[in-house]
């Protein structure tokens, strides 16, 4: 669980979570003709597609509509990419679980912190493109690091229970594949939350991921402050979710070495 | 007290169908699942004092691996406690977490974290773990491009820049050649000298001789004894000898032509200083190789032999008749004892041919080609195939 005492060995082992976490990364562009570039022209060839899709076709109607969609994308590809290389946290690397003591979580933080070096990069392409068409942000920007911070947050904990759960169990990656395809149409990422009727926002806005994009996208693009609520319910929901991911985790450890 | 370990025991649950998948697990749900339990260890206690090196041996399956992977923290007991005081490494594989696709500086720098040195550390020893690999021209080139030699090397060189206060080795100097071993025991031997302790699992019983203060015997999960390691060497060879004596004769069996078959031999057993039947000695003790046979009809002093064998060298032959030993007459079954007050050979396993001619060597009635074999260890520090008679005298002055 997240004690202090295991927060303390976390923070002596912090050299180890990041040299991990940039050599999975080195090791992702490694081998590709393009290296890192990768990373900025698959966001930005989805946006190609959605956005000739979603403005052309369902002429959905918002203010700055390829910013939205792009910052949106890399919002959500961000959840997609962290927990989808979370699950494999443990069972990727045997050898580090099998031969080697150090707390396993490490091998599940260093993974989300690659996919965050992945989506730092992400945002590069966003800032050129908001010089592009012109769009400022205004203070309401100091926002976007801490709820930013949240959505990672949830990331680690998602990938903290999955990771655990894919080493008894090896259609969590399946069965998750297809929650990530739900979410991203159930999230307002193609289309804004005012598309819902006012009585069933709420319902939507029940899921931490539509709030936080919601958030991010009114305190970058659209100058508009978070409602303190709203702020409070990401933060509770997120650590709610980090706590249900170390409970699930800190009850499948023991095994892993077992089991894998 | 550096290591302690309190009743220790670990066992395994393996179901007998496994079930990987969620949906299994879901399909299985109303059906009891079966499990296998094996219990690896079974109250084992000891306790290493700082700057020991202690062995730990016992036959395959027996729980030595389990036991240093519980001490290690990579397995959790079932049932008591690991107490280890300071840092400890554990030396289970070489190279846990290469990356085949990052260079030779990349992967010392995952490595040498993993292994618990920190980033100055990494930075100022980088060079020289580098030039005691011998890479010096490779430190860019990609892991997969060097020879698995190297790699061992530059694992080897990196894992012993750490520097533990509780070391845990399993079996890493089975891997590599000679000059390999050699540089291993040299580090070990620095490692004891500067007071690390160490816990060394081990099939070799001349390393662990070499090394060990004190050894560990386990058998079948349970702790037969901890003390001097001679005298537990000499426990695991003699007093198990008999309890767990397998056959040692070879599955294939050259027939010999069936005519010629008027007396054969049956078996032939190794027994040791106790006259139990053994198939490990230690060097320089005694052993009887007794030929058990069978004839079906009278014969007159047939003539029994027997050859050693190391590997493909025919080290030495004799029979009844070269030692004066007349057999007389021979009706049924018996046996023959082949008595060697002090086995020379060093090390190795010892191939033995059994034969009985007749009395005039001229019919070979049972010839059984290196079918039969023990084991020698050596406890004294001589090296080599066998021990050789040599006084040493030193002239001064002349």
């Amino acid at each position: 669980m997240i004690t202090s005492s295991h927060l303390h060995e976390l923070w002596s082992y912090r050299e180890l979570i990041i040299r991990l976490a940039w050599s999975d990364f080195k090791l992702r562009y490694k081998s590709s003709a393009l290296g890192f570039f990768w990373s900025l022209l698959e966001p930005l060839l989805m946006l190609v597609v959605l956005y000739v899709v979603f403005s052309h076709l369902m002429r959905i109607q918002v203010e700055h509509y390829q910013l939205f969609l792009l910052l949106g994308i890399i919002l959500w590809n961000f959840l997609s990419r962290g927990t989808s290389m979370g699950i494999w946290g443990i069972m990727g690397k045997p050898s580090l679980v099998q031969k080697v003591y150090f707390p396993r979580d490490i091998l599940v933080i260093s993974t989300c912190i690659t996919a965050l070096m992945m989506t730092l990069l992400e945002f590069v392409v966003l800032i050129i493109f908001m010089a592009i068409f012109g769009v400022l942000p205004g203070w309401t920007i100091a926002y976007f690091p801490i709820i930013f911070m949240f959505e990672f947050v949830i990331i680690l904990g998602l990938s903290l229970a999955l990771s655990a759960l894919n080493v008894y169990f090896r259609d969590v990656q399946f069965i998750w594949g297809v929650v990530l395809q739900a979410g991203f149409f159930a999230t307002p990422i193609l289309y804004p939350i005012t598309i819902f009727p006012e009585n069933v926002r709420w319902i939507v806005m029940l899921n931490p991921m539509a709030r936080i994009i919601t958030i991010l996208r009114d305190c970058t693009l659209y100058r508009i402050a978070p409602e303190p609520m709203s702020v409070v319910y990401v933060a509770v929901s997120s650590l709610v979710v980090l706590l249900i991911g170390y409970f699930i985790f800190d009850r499948l450890e023991p095994k892993f070495a077992e089991a894998i | 007290m550096a290591v302690k370990v309190e009743h220790l025991w670990k066992t395994f649950q393996i179901p007998h169908e496994r079930r990987t998948t969620l949906f299994e697990n879901l399909v299985g749900f109303m059906k009891p699942r079966q499990y296998e339990t094996f219990t690896v260890l079974k109250d084992v206690s000891f306790e290493v004092n700082e700057g020991e090196c202690v062995g730990i041996i016992g036959d395959n399956g027996s729980g030595k691996s389990t036991l240093l992977k519980i001490i290690a923290n990579i397995l959790r007991p079932s049932k008591g406690t690991v107490k280890v005081e300071g840092k400890m490494t554990p030396f289970l594989e070489l190279g846990v977490g290469f990356q085949p696709d990052l260079t030779v500086k990349e992967n010392i720098g995952v490595y040498a974290t993993v292994m618990g040195l920190s980033k100055k550390e990494i930075k100022d020893r980088t060079d020289a773990i580098i030039e005691f690999a011998g890479l010096e021209n490779f430190s860019d080139t990609k892991l997969k491009n060097l020879s698995s030699g190297m790699q061992v090397r530059l694992a080897f060189s990196t894992a012993i820049q750490t520097d533990p206060d509780v070391l845990l080795v399993d079996e890493v100097l089975a891997v590599g050649d000679m000059e390999f071993q050699q540089k291993c025991f040299e580090v070990f031997n620095c490692y004891r000298k500067e007071g690390v302790t160490i816990l060394f699992v081990s099939h070799d019983l001349g390393s662990v001789r070499k090394f060990c203060d004190k050894t560990l015997l386990l058998k079948e999960g349970q702790q037969i004894v901890f003390e001097e390691t001679n005298r537990v060497i000499d426990k695991y060879i003699y007093e198990s000898g008999s309890e767990n004596y397998i056959s040692n004769k070879k599955k294939t069996r050259l027939e010999t032509p069936k005519n010629a078959k008027i007396i054969k031999i049956n078996d032939v057993r190794f027994l040791d200083k106790n006259k139990v039947e053994n198939n490990n000695f230690i060097s320089g003790d005694p052993v009887t190789i007794r030929i058990f046979f069978e004839s079906y009809d009278k014969i007159r002093s047939p003539i029994f032999g027997i050859a050693l064998y190391h590997q493909e060298i025919n080290c030495y032959g004799t029979t009844t008749e070269v030692r004066g030993c007349d057999t007389g007459l021979i009706d049924g079954k018996g046996y023959v004892d082949f008595v060697i007050d002090k086995i020379p050979f060093l090390a190795g396993k010892v191939y033995v041919t059994a034969a009985i001619a007749s009395s005039d060597y001229k019919v070979q009635y049972d010839w059984q080609d290196r079918l039969y074999s023990f084991g020698v260890h050596n406890l004294s520090k001589e090296s080599g195939l066998f021990s050789i008679d040599c006084r040493c005298k030193v002239t001064k002055n002349v």
